[in-house]
C-alpha cells in the first residue's frame, strides 16, 4: 500500500510520533504513568530481591555447624553488649525526660521504627538512591529520615505501595543540618560527588572557625534536632578536612562517611509519630 | 529550435542589462556583507559583548578589630537569608502571565490591567508561592512586597532576590534540611559587622554605613553593565581611620545573559571576594569594661565623660571611654530613626575623650607646680604663703574650695596633697603667666596628641596676654592668672591630653605620644626630661602620693578602693562649666583625677572627667572620678598578678 521506500522508515516515524505524543502529554498523565509504570515493575524488585535473599540463605546454610556456633556465640556476646547499652539508654532517656519536664522544655519528635530491606541499587546511581521493600503499606511517608546501626543512610523521596526510593545521604541533592560534636551549631552537610565503589564521601558548609579537624584528628559529625527531620545525634560521619572560605566567615570541609553505606541489605525507617506539615 | 532560443538569448540586449543589475546587486550585497563581516566584526564583537555579558561585584568582607591580646572586638557575623533565585523562574513568570491573561480575557477590555499590571501580577504570585514554602517551613505569614520585587528585577536582576533577611540559626538550619537543592529558594549568607562587646569603646571602634559603590580592582569588564551588591565603609572611629586596610578585595563575577536580562549558565570570569586585614588595638577590654561599669549613676544609667588610660612606657591606650555611647550593635543592618534620636538627645555621638575640652581644675596644679620648682622661686620645703580660707587677688576675693579652707602655712607636697588653691594662686604668681604657659605648651597641653582617631578636637587653649587680647579683645587681669594656676578660666583640655600628661609625669619626660594600635614589642617612649632636680620629682611625687593617703584623693586608701601593695601616685580636680540644662544657664561641676602606679616605676596612667548631673551640685573628683580610676588599676594589677601566678611554659631541649 505505501511506497517500499516508506515502509522501511516506518518503525522510525512509529516512534517519532510516540515520542512526539509523549513531549505533549498533559503533565498529569505523565505522572500517573510513571507512578503505574514504578507500582507494575515493583513486584519484579521484590521478587528479584527475595530471589537474592534465597540465595544469601542458601549459601549461609553451607557453612559448616562449628562456623554457625562461632557465629551464635558472637551474636550471644552482641545481644549481650546491646542488653547493657540499652539498660543505660533507658536510664539516659528517663533523665532526659526528667530534665525536660524540670525546664519546660518541649519534647523532641518522636518516631516509629521501621525496619526495611533494601531490594534494588542501581550502578548508575550507586550513590545516589535506593529501593527499600516498604512502601505505603507500611505507613511510610515522604521525607522520613533513614538510618542504620552506622547512623544516617538517607530520606525517603519517593513512596510507592509496597516500595519507597530513598535519597542516599551521599546524593549530592541530600543536604541535611548537622553539629560538630559537642557543639551546638548548625552546620549544613551535603552529599558529595560520588563514583561508583569509591570510599563514600561529602561536604560541610558554614563551619564556625573555631572548628578544626583534620585526617589525623577528625571531627565526628551528627545531626541536628534544628532541621526538624533528623533526631539529633545520629552520626553522620568524621570531617577529616577544613578550610577558611573566601570570605572569611566559616570554613569548609570534607566528610568521610561509613564504608558500610555501600553495602547496605538493611535499614530502619523513622516513621514520624505526630507529622508536622 | 533549442539552438535558435540559445542564440537569441545571448544577444538579447535587455536580458544583458537584467544580468548585469543583478550582477551589480549581487557585489553590492556581498561588499556589504564583506564591509559588516569583515571590517565591522570588532565592532559588532564589541556590541555583542555589552549586550550579552553583565558584571556582578560581590564586597569583601572587612578585617577584624582585636584588642591587646587578642580578643575580638568587631566582627563580621554571618547573615543567613533566604534568596529567590529570579533567573530560574523566567519560565515560571511566562506560563503564569498566560494564566492570567487567560482569565482576564473574560472580562470586558477596559477592565482588564495592561500586559505591564499582568506581568507584575505574574511576578508576585510566583515570588509569593515560593515565599509560602518558606512561611510553611518557618511558620510565618510573610507576604511579597510587589513594588520592591519588580524594582529588583527592572534593576538588578543578576542579584539574588531577598524574601527573608537575618535569620536565626534554627530557622536557617529548618531550611537547610527542608529545601531542595536545586530549588530557586536558597539560603544565602552575607557578612555583617557584629559587635561582641555591644558599647564597649563604641567611640573608639566606631560603626560603618552601607557602601553601595564598591569597587573591584583589576578585574575585567569595566565597561559592562554592572550590578554591586551592598557592602560597608566606616564611618567613624577605627572603622573610618582604617577603612582601606579593613576593606576586603572585593570579588566578581561575568554572566552571560539572555534578551530579557536573565542569567544563563556558570560565570564565564569569576573572582572570589577575600577579607580585608585585621587590626590589633591597644586597648584591653577588661579594663575598658570595667571603667565603663563604674561610670554609672546609681539608677544605672551612664554619667557624662570620659575615661583613658595609658601604658606609661609605650603611650599604648589602654582605656578610651566617653559616656554616653550607644550599641554598636544598634546601627546593623541600619540604625533606626527612633534609635538616632535617642543618641542625640542622649549627647552619645559626642566622643568626650578626645573631643571634649574642658578646664582641667586642680589636676593642672601639678603643672603650675613643675612651672614653679623650675623657675626657682618655689622650693619643696618652703611654705609660700599662709592659706586662711580666702585671697584677694586684684580686686577679687577668692576662696580656697578645698578641705575646711584652712590650710595654713603648708610646703608644697602637702599643697598638691590638700589641693590648697591659695597655695597655688600664690605658686602661679610666682611662677608668671608665661611661665606656666610655656610650661603647659612643653608638656604638649595646646596640641593635638595625634591618636589615631579621626575626631581629635584642635580647641584646647593654654592662655597667655596675647591669647586674650587676640580672641576675647581685653587684657589680662591678675585674676586670669590666679585661675589659671588652679586650672580653671580659660584652660581647656581633652582628657587624652591629661592621661598623656599623666604618662609623660610618671616617666619624668615632657610629652607622651598616644597610640591606640598594638604592637606586641612596641618600645619604651622617649622625650625630653622635664627638668626637675630629684629633690624637686620627689616632692612631687609625695604630693601626689600623699592625696591619695591623707588628702583629696583618700578614698584610695579606704578598704574597698584600696589595691594592696600597689602605691598611687594621683591628683584630683574640680572645674565648673557653664552649660544650658532644661532651658536654664548655670553651670555643673567637672569631677577630675590623674594617677598613675605604681609609684617607683609607673606602669599605668589614668584620666578620668565626669560631669556633674545638675546644675549648682558641688563635689570633688575624689567623688565621682576616682572609682572609675580605681576600677581601672584594680583590674589592671588583678590581671597583672594573675598573669605572674600562671604556670609558665617551660622549653625543654633534649640534649
Amino acid at each position: 500500500m505505501f511506497p517500499k521506500r516508506f515502509d522501511q522508515a516506518r518503525p522510525f516515524v512509529t516512534l517519532g510520533i510516540i515520542l512526539l505524543g509523549w513531549i505533549f502529554l498533559p503533565l498529569a498523565i505523565k505522572s500517573f504513568s510513571r507512578a503505574t509504570f514504578f507500582e507494575i515493575q515493583a513486584p519484579l524488585i521484590v521478587a528479584d530481591s527475595f530471589v537474592r535473599d534465597l540465595q544469601t540463605f542458601w549459601s549461609n546454610k553451607a557453612h559448616s555447624k562449628e562456623e554457625l556456633l562461632k557465629a551464635g556465640q558472637q551474636v550471644a556476646g552482641l545481644i549481650a553488649e546491646y542488653e547493657i547499652v540499652n539498660q543505660t539508654n533507658a536510664h539516659l532517656e528517663a533523665e532526659v525526660l526528667r530534665l525536660e519536664n524540670l525546664l519546660n522544655i518541649p519534647s523532641l519528635p518522636d518516631f516509629r521504627f521501621e525496619p526495611a530491606r533494601v531490594a534494588r541499587r542501581d550502578f548508575s546511581g550507586w550513590w545516589s538512591r535506593m529501593t527499600i521493600r516498604k512502601g505505603s503499606n507500611y505507613g511510610i511517608p515522604v521525607g522520613a529520615p533513614v538510618v542504620f546501626a552506622g547512623g544516617v543512610v538517607g530520606r525517603v523521596v519517593e513512596v510507592h505501595h509496597y516500595t519507597a526510593v530513598v535519597d542516599l545521604i551521599t546524593s549530592q541533592t541530600f543536604r541535611v543540618a548537622a553539629t560538630a560534636a559537642g557543639d551546638t551549631r548548625p552546620l549544613s552537610y551535603q552529599g558529595g560527588l560520588n563514583n561508583s565503589f569509591s570510599a563514600p564521601r561529602g561536604t560541610v558548609d558554614f563551619v564556625p572557625l573555631d572548628i578544626y579537624a583534620t585526617v589525623a584528628a577528625p571531627k565526628h559529625l551528627v545531626t541536628s534536632s534544628l532541621g526538624g527531620v533528623f533526631p539529633p545525634g545520629l552520626t553522620i560521619g568524621d570531617i577529616t578536612s577544613l578550610d577558611p572560605s573566601a570570605d572569611g566567615l566559616f570554613k569548609s570541609g570534607e566528610v568521610q562517611l561509613d564504608p558500610r553505606l555501600g553495602t547496605l541489605t538493611e535499614v530502619t525507617v523513622l516513621v514520624p509519630l505526630s507529622p508536622e506539615e | 529550435m533549442s539552438r535558435l532560443i540559445e542564440s537569441r538569448t545571448h544577444r538579447n540586449p535587455r536580458l544583458m542589462l537584467f544580468h548585469g543589475a543583478i550582477v551589480a546587486l549581487v557585489v553590492v550585497l556581498a561588499s556589504g556583507l564583506a564591509y559588516r563581516q569583515l571590517l565591522k566584526t570588532g565592532l559588532y564583537t564589541e556590541r555583542e559583548r555589552l549586550q550579552n555579558l553583565r558584571r556582578v561585584v560581590s564586597p569583601g568582607p572587612r578585617g577584624n578589630i582585636y584588642d591587646r591580646e587578642g580578643r575580638l572586638l568587631v566582627a563580621n557575623r554571618p547573615r543567613f537569608s533566604v534568596v529567590l533565585d529570579l533567573a530560574e523562574l523566567r519560565s515560571e513568570f511566562r506560563s503564569e502571565y498566560k494564566s492570567i491573561k487567560r482569565n482576564y480575557d473574560a472580562l470586558p477590555k477596559d477592565e482588564r490591567p495592561n500586559a505591564d499590571q499582568m506581568e507584575r501580577i505574574a511576578r508576585s504570585t510566583v515570588a509569593q508561592r515560593y515565599l509560602d514554602q518558606v512561611n510553611l517551613i518557618l511558620k510565618r505569614n510573610e507576604k511579597i512586597r510587589s513594588t520592591e520585587l519588580n524594582r529588583h528585577i527592572n534593576q538588578t536582576l543578576l542579584l539574588p532576590y531577598v524574601l527573608l533577611d537575618d535569620l536565626a540559626p534554627e530557622e536557617y538550619a529548618r531550611l537547610i534540611e527542608r529545601l531542595p537543592v536545586t530549588s530557586p529558594l536558597q539560603v544565602y549568607t552575607s557578612s555583617t559587622r557584629h559587635y561582641p562587646y555591644n558599647s564597649a569603646a563604641a567611640h573608639t571602634l566606631g560603626y560603618v554605613g552601607i557602601n553601595s559603590d564598591p569597587e573591584v580592582e583589576d578585574f575585567p569588564g569595566e565597561d559592562l553593565l554592572t550590578f554591586k551588591m551592598k557592602g560597608n565603609t566606616g564611618r567613624t572611629g577605627l572603622e573610618k581611620l582604617y577603612d582601606l586596610d579593613l576593606q576586603g578585595e572585593a570579588g566578581g563575577a561575568i554572566y552571560r545573559v539572555d534578551p530579557a536580562g536573565y542569567k544563563v549558565d556558570l560565570p564565564v570570569e569569576k573572582r572570589l571576594p577575600v577579607q580585608g586585614h585585621n587590626i590589633t588595638t591597644s586597648l584591653d577590654i577588661d579594663l575598658q569594661q570595667a571603667a565603663e561599669a563604674r561610670m554609672k549613676d546609681a539608677e544605672g544609667n551612664d554619667r557624662t565623660g570620659a575615661a583613658v588610660a595609658l601604658d606609661v612606657r609605650t603611650g599604648e591606650v589602654l582605656v578610651l571611654s566617653s559616656k554616653p555611647d550607644y550599641d554598636l550593635n544598634s546601627f546593623v543592618p541600619h540604625l533606626t530613626t527612633a534609635e538616632a534620636e535617642k543618641i542625640a538627645e542622649d549627647g552619645a555621638w559626642f566622643n568626650q575623650a578626645i573631643a571634649g575640652a574642658y578646664p582641667p581644675g586642680s589636676t593642672f596644679k601639678i603643672l603650675t607646680s613643675i612651672a614653679a620648682m623650675r623657675s626657682g622661686r618655689v622650693t619643696p620645703d618652703q611654705p609660700i604663703t599662709d592659706c586662711d580660707g580666702a585671697v584677694m587677688i586684684g580686686n577679687k576675693r577668692f576662696v580656697c574650695e578645698n578641705g575646711e579652707g584652712h590650710h595654713g602655712e603648708i610646703h608644697l607636697a602637702q599643697a598638691i596633697a590638700h589641693s590648697c588653691d591659695i597655695f597655688f594662686y600664690e605658686a602661679g604668681r610666682l611662677a608668671t603667666v608665661d611661665g606656666l604657659a610655656a610650661e603647659a605648651k612643653r608638656f604638649h597641653l595646646d596640641q593635638r596628641t595625634g591618636i589615631e582617631l579621626p575626631g581629635e578636637t584642635g580647641r584646647m587653649v593654654i592662655p597667655d596676654p596675647a591669647w586674650k587680647e587676640k580672641t576675647q579683645k581685653e587684657r589680662w587681669y591678675p585674676g586670669d592668672l590666679a585661675n589659671m594656676s588652679i586650672g580653671q578660666g580659660y584652660v581647656l583640655v581633652t582628657p587624652l591630653d591629661m592621661a598623656c600628661f599623666a604618662a609623660s609625669v610618671a616617666r619624668n619626660e615632657l610629652f607622651t605620644k598616644p597610640t591606640i594600635l598594638h604592637h606586641p614589642n612596641a618600645p619604651t617612649q622617649h622625650a625630653p626630661p622635664i627638668g626637675l632636680t630629684p629633690a624637686q620629682r620627689t616632692t612631687l611625687l609625695e604630693g601626689m602620693e600623699g592625696a591619695t593617703i591623707y588628702g583629696t584623693a583618700k578614698f584610695f586608701s579606704t578598704p574597698n578602693m584600696k589595691i594592696p601593695g600597689v602605691r598611687i601616685a594621683a591628683k584630683t580636680g574640680t572645674a565648673q562649666k557653664r552649660v544650658v540644662k532644661d532651658g536654664q544657664l548655670g553651670t555643673i561641676n567637672c569631677a577630675w583625677l590623674i594617677c598613675f602606679a605604681p609609684l617607683e616605676n609607673p606602669e599605668i596612667a589614668v584620666a578620668v572627667m565626669v560631669e556633674g548631673e545638675n546644675l549648682g551640685e558641688t563635689f570633688g573628683g575624689g567623688t565621682y572620678a576616682l572609682p572609675v580610676a580605681d576600677a581601672i588599676l584594680k583590674k589592671y594589677f588583678e590581671k597583672k598578678a594573675a598573669a605572674a601566678n600562671a604556670p609558665k611554659l617551660v622549653n625543654v631541649t633534649a640534649k
